[in-house]
């Protein structure tokens, strides 16, 4: 621009000018409307968008995917073009090129002209730059990843972005054996809440299949999605399942609809995780819908693993059911197999079902659709259910976790947890062991024990529910359910129960039931009676416990050594703190008592009493009510006659005339075995019964 | 009576010319487009206004940051008001003054006896870009961290000083409480500062030379 | 004619661009004056009733202390504050409970089992057993809580 245009310029701007309008209000009236526009905007974004704020910074988490505000993804989009030493480029030299050029600008283009159409040079290199930036943040919103894959539409993955990404990223890697199901439920590790509060059980299973096997969770979608949602498979039988990948279009329920034969467009491999994403290979799980129908909570398995893995895989193993039309009337049959038939249906079904077949088939009622069917096993009896070859049916992983579940099971792992919180929080008044002692809140008040079968039996699960939550008030039991004000959860409230009610079969000591604060005034030789035989044995020579008479256990203990073990107890054996219960005079009593038995080493044999049983009257009674459910035609030692008791069994004889330390069947009642679990499997059997069978092999087994 | 308390001002203040300067100064007349840079002015006093607003309560530490900003958002009457126009006041802000920049490009108003006005205006585009890089690190969450390191590391591309500007802007080799101090501290003291000063100017040069009349089509040589 | 019109035009967009800018003042100020008294006007509603411990710990005639630990949300932070509460009971039924604090500048006070009084360090002030002034500068008695017993549990209200 010379001199000339310049005051040219300025001349045709004065007459613009005077030709012009006041800034008030014409023009400002314009940018009030104009602002008044983008004040409304951004208070209608911020009302229904709302300034956005995502998970807190973790600067540990490597899998988030990293996206600058939007106006700065052009550059971003820009770096993709200029790989590896051309960065400088992208980054530095035309970031810095294009504001050298805006500053220059004025200088560059010094012509009078100021019109875009008399301008071309700028405006098509304006114009092109504004394109060629909206072109880049276009591409740049197109080619950024959503977050973490939301496979679009699939529930499970949309679950694990909205509750598992955020800390875990993409993919777990899950320990083997780990039971995931537990684990997400009870979020039992770090920081992690517990989701079984927020996730339905059925979806935690698919959350489970999901992260042990994404790929199947990916074929699920492409294959059975359109008419089956992840929930209703996830809790369907495995073997139908199997069934229904390996038959193809012969499988019953799909023979309506058209699909492909799954057996030729599915490799095996990603059969398997299909499988494993059905069914997730999480041992818990899989044991409660495939075994527990039969076995219950548990099975004791006393083997190692590798054996129970064999056995699982083969499957096949069952005893035979007895024929019951030879012990049964066809009335009483006919019950039965309307019972199992419906449930529901009729009364006395269940007594009979209690009497003649819970032995064997536990609480679990295996149910048949079938009436004739079921009358039929009923009364023919025989392997009428054999256990399936799991190794057909199950992956290589489900077999594994369940193996190992199974083991943890046996073990008693799952009963820990209730452990852990019976004694955190019940212990300090009830005692490690149930076992109960003065209350802490009522002064001269007696803590019964809770942990007794007696006890047990009489109350059900609901029950000890209520009590644990809502608390005993009138007792000085505060409510432990959170509903209640109390700490624990409905979760742990019922593992709890579980805990408590394992002590049904396996109770950790068998109290008289009239222990109570009145016992604390008995004699010692009546206290050692009704507490410490049960263990030491009435003479003191040992049962469960060690001998009190034994020189070395004599020799190894002060008095003051044994006045404590009275009043503090054994961990982790049944000898619990009688200082509890028991006053320290009593204690001393007992101590004195004790050191006053006569020294022998006579060993830990509890001596018979030889009075008298009957084998026919006194001891054939306690085998048909204690062992013949099992021990009769099934195999193994049969209980049903002197004959048999005498003479069958794997390691007959199991009954050495006069001999209780070698005789295997009183070894098996009282617990001191070598290989093997405590026989009845339910539980002990009371001290007198154990007492008459005990004589009666002390008298020489007679048949009398 | 109020022309008496204005009469009362006016012959201490002298407010009446300052008045008669800026807003009853004729000007050629000009079409919508010359809103934008009035636009972006009321963007910027919006920034300002809720940013003042929201550092009585924000707290540009990484132990709280996240929590105050959750807290501004969730537990405070209007805070969802306050952090909504301040966030998408940012955005609003950045499209403006480019579109104002391109309004003045195209219809020549860099030209004489403007191009101061010009440079204060890149300038300008250039505090504002760095309110927004600085104030996405700000909330701490999982985009303004992530989207901050990479930001970074961007510029720590350049040759020879990269590392040294990053570790500039960073106040050390990674993000850290440090970083977000100094973000904090330029996007609430520096740049503001910088933005007042060149508006400042800015405007004086508006008004002193006035804004420039729509150029036709058949523009004299 | 022409340019009457022309200034009624004119004060009429001028009014109406005072009244625009009125407005979004006003947008702004009302929401800004929420926001910033919000947290103040907030009720002291943490009020709730906090277990002290067992009733049977008073002991008859002479004031008990009790510490508790109360979690106190003060913003986006929770934090532990301790609460020493004095109880006292002449009869085992009906209790009194005195905070610590000293009613001059809040300094901690003490039962001075001796001198059947409480003391406080700062300034030498001395307190009665019921929390009355007896002697130094503080103004008036020991703040007393509300204070109720259940189940053999005794509860201040306070937070
Ligand atoms: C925060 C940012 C900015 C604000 C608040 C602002 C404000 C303003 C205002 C209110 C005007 C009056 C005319 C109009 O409204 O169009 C103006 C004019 C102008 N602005 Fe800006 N501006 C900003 C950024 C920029 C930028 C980035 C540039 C250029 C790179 C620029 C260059 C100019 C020029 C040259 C004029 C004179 C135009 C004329 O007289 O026609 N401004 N600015
Ligand atoms: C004087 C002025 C300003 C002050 C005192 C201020 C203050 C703040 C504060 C305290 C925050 C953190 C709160 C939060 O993240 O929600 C913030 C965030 C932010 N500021 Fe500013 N600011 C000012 C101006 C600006 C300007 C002019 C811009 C933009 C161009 C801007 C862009 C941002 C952005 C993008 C955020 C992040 C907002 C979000 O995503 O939540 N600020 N500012
Ligand atoms: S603070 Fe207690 S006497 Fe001054």
């Amino acid at each position: 621009m010379n001199e000339k245009e310049k005051k040219a310029y300025l001349e045709q701007y004065k007459k613009d000018k005077e030709k012009g309008v006041p800034f008030f209000p014409d023009i400002l009236f314009k940018d009030a409307i104009v602002s008044l526009i983008i004040f409304l905007g951004l208070i209608a974004v911020a009302y229904f968008i709302g300034a956005p704020l995502e998970e807190r910074a973790n600067p540990s988490d490597t899998t988030y995917t990293p996206k600058p505000e939007w106006y700065f993804l052009f550059i971003f989009q820009l770096l993709k073009y200029f790989p590896g030493e051309l960065e400088v480029v992208a980054v530095v030299v035309i970031p810095t090129l294009a504001i050298i050029l805006l500053f220059l600008l004025p200088f560059l283009d010094l012509s009078a002209k100021r019109h875009f159409w008399n301008r071309p040079w700028i405006t098509v290199l304006v114009v092109s730059s504004v394109a060629g930036v909206l072109f880049l943040t276009v591409q740049s919103i197109r080619e950024t990843p959503p977050p973490v894959e939301i496979a679009q539409g699939d529930p499970i993955a949309t679950l694990y972005v909205e509750n598992c990404a955020s800390c875990h990223g993409g993919t777990i890697n899950v320990p083997e054996g780990t039971n995931l199901h537990d684990v997400i439920a009870q979020g039992n590790h770090e920081g992690m809440p517990a989701w079984s509060a927020d996730i339905t059980s059925d979806d935690i299973d698919a959350l489970a299949g999901f992260i042990l096997s994404p790929g199947g969770n990916a074929l699920f979608n492409e294959l059975c999605r359109t008419c089956h949602e992840p929930s209703e498979l996830v809790a369907s039988d495995p073997i139908e399942l199997k069934a229904a990948l390996d038959e193809g279009r012969a499988y019953a329920p799909h023979a309506e609809v058209t699909i492909p034969d799954w057996n030729e467009v599915i490799t095996p491999q990603k059969r398997t995780a299909l499988l494993n994403f059905l069914i997730a290979p999480d041992g818990q799980r899989l044991f409660a819908t495939n075994c527990a129908q039969c076995h219950g909570r548990s099975i004791s398995f006393a083997g190692n693993r590798d054996e129970l893995r064999d056995l699982i895989s083969q499957g096949g193993l069952h005893l035979e059911m007895p024929p019951w039309r030879e012990t049964l009337d066809n009335n009483q049959i006919s019950t039965l197999a309307e019972y199992v038939t419906n449930p529901t249906a009729t009364g006395n079904g269940s007594e009979l079902f209690a009497q003649y077949c819970a032995s064997c088939h536990g609480e679990r009622i295996p149910t048949m659709d079938d009436y004739a069917a079921a009358l039929e096993i009923i009364a023919t009896g025989g392997a009428h259910q054999t256990m399936p070859v799991w190794g057909e049916v199950l992956t290589s992983e489900q077999l594994d976790a369940l193996v190992n579940f199974t083991m943890d099971a046996a073990r008693g792992a799952p009963l820990e947890l209730g452990q852990g919180l019976f004694a955190e929080n019940c212990a300090i008044c009830h005692g490690d062991f149930g076992e109960g002692g003065p209350n802490p809140t009522r002064p001269d008040d007696v803590i019964a024990p809770i942990s007794t079968s007696e006890y047990l039996k009489t109350r059900d699960d609901h029950t000890l529910f209520q009590i644990i939550a809502q608390g005993q008030p009138n007792f000085g039991m505060s409510p432990f359910g959170s509903a209640f004000g109390g700490p624990l959860d409905d979760d742990q409230v019922n593992t709890l129960v579980v805990f408590i009610r394992s002590w049904e079969a396996n109770p950790p000591v068998e109290l008289p039931p009239e222990v109570d604060a009145r016992s604390v005034k008995l004699s010692a030789d009546e206290v050692y009676t009704q507490l410490c035989a049960q263990c030491h044995g009435t003479d003191g020579l040992g049962l469960i416990g060690p001998s009190l008479r034994d020189p070395d256990f004599r020799a190894a203990n002060t008095p003051q050594d044994i006045f404590e073990t009275i009043s503090r107890g054994h961990e982790a054996t049944p000898m619990i703190r009688w200082g509890d219960l028991l006053g320290e005079d009593t204690i001393q009593d007992l101590t004195d008592f004790i050191l006053g038995l006569e020294i022998s080493d006579a060993g830990v044999q509890p001596q018979a009493t030889p009075g008298f049983s009957s084998f026919a009257e006194d001891v054939m009674p306690i085998f048909e009510a204690k062992c013949a459910p099992c021990h009769g035609s099934m195999g193994g030692w049969d209980s049903e006659s002197y004959e048999a008791v005498m003479t069958t069994g794997r390691n007959a004889p199991t009954v050495i005339p006069s001999d209780i330390e070698n005789s295997i069947l009183a070894q098996k009642i009282t617990g001191t075995q070598t290989a093997g679990k405590i026989m009845p499997p339910g539980g002990k059997m009371t001290n007198n019964e154990i007492q008459i069978v005990l004589d009666w092999i002390v008298a020489g087994a007679p048949d009398n | 009576m109020i022309a008496k308390i204005a009469n009362w001002f006016d012959e201490r203040v002298g407010w009446k010319v300052i008045w008669e300067a800026i807003f009853l100064r004729k000007i050629p007349k000009v079409n919508w487009f010359y809103t934008l840079g009035s636009a972006t002015l009321f963007t910027a006093v919006n920034q300002a206004v809720t940013g003042i607003l929201l550092t009585i309560y924000y707290v540009p530490t990484p132990d709280h940051a996240y929590d105050s900003v959750q807290y501004i958002t969730t537990q405070i009457p209007m805070g969802w008001l306050i952090r909504g126009l301040h966030h998408w006041g940012a955005s609003a802000m950045v499209v403006l003054t480019v579109l104002h920049m391109l309004r003045v490009i195209l219809l020549g108003a860099y030209k004489y006896p403007r191009e101061v006005t010009w440079f204060t205006g890149v300038f300008l585009l250039l505090v504002v870009i760095g309110f927004g890089f600085t104030g996405y690190l700000l909330p701490w969450d999982q985009k303004a961290y992530w989207g901050s390191t990479v930001g970074t590391q961007i510029a720590g591309a350049a040759p020879v000083i990269g590392d040294w500007i990053l570790r500039v802007m960073r106040g050390g080799p990674d993000l850290s409480a440090v970083t977000l101090a100094r973000f904090f501290g330029v996007h609430i003291w520096v740049l503001p500062a910088s933005l007042i000063l060149l508006v400042a100017i800015h405007m004086y040069l508006i008004i002193k030379i006035g804004i420039s009349a729509v150029p036709k089509k058949e523009e004299l040589a | 004619m022409n340019d009457g019109k022309q200034l009624d035009r004119r004060s009429f967009l001028g009014l109406i661009t005072w009244f625009i800018g009125g407005s979004i003042g006003a947008g702004y100020s009302i929401p800004a004056i929420a926001y910033i008294v919000g947290p103040a006007a907030r009720k002291e509603e943490d009020q709730a009733w906090l277990r002290l411990g067992a009733a049977s710990k008073v002991e008859l005639g002479t004031p008990t202390l009790f510490k508790i630990k109360v979690e106190r949300q003060t913003g986006w932070i929770t934090n532990e504050k301790e609460l020493s509460v004095y109880v006292l009971t002449e009869n085992g039924r009906d209790f009194v409970a005195m905070s610590n604090i000293c009613t001059h500048l809040g300094c901690r006070v003490r039962w001075i089992a001796s001198q059947d009084q409480f003391f406080c360090p700062c300034h030498n002030a001395a307190f009665s057993k019921n929390g009355e002034v007896i002697d130094g500068p503080p103004p008036r008695p020991l703040n007393q809580y509300q204070v109720k017993e259940e189940d053999g549990q005794l509860f201040v209200l306070g937070g």
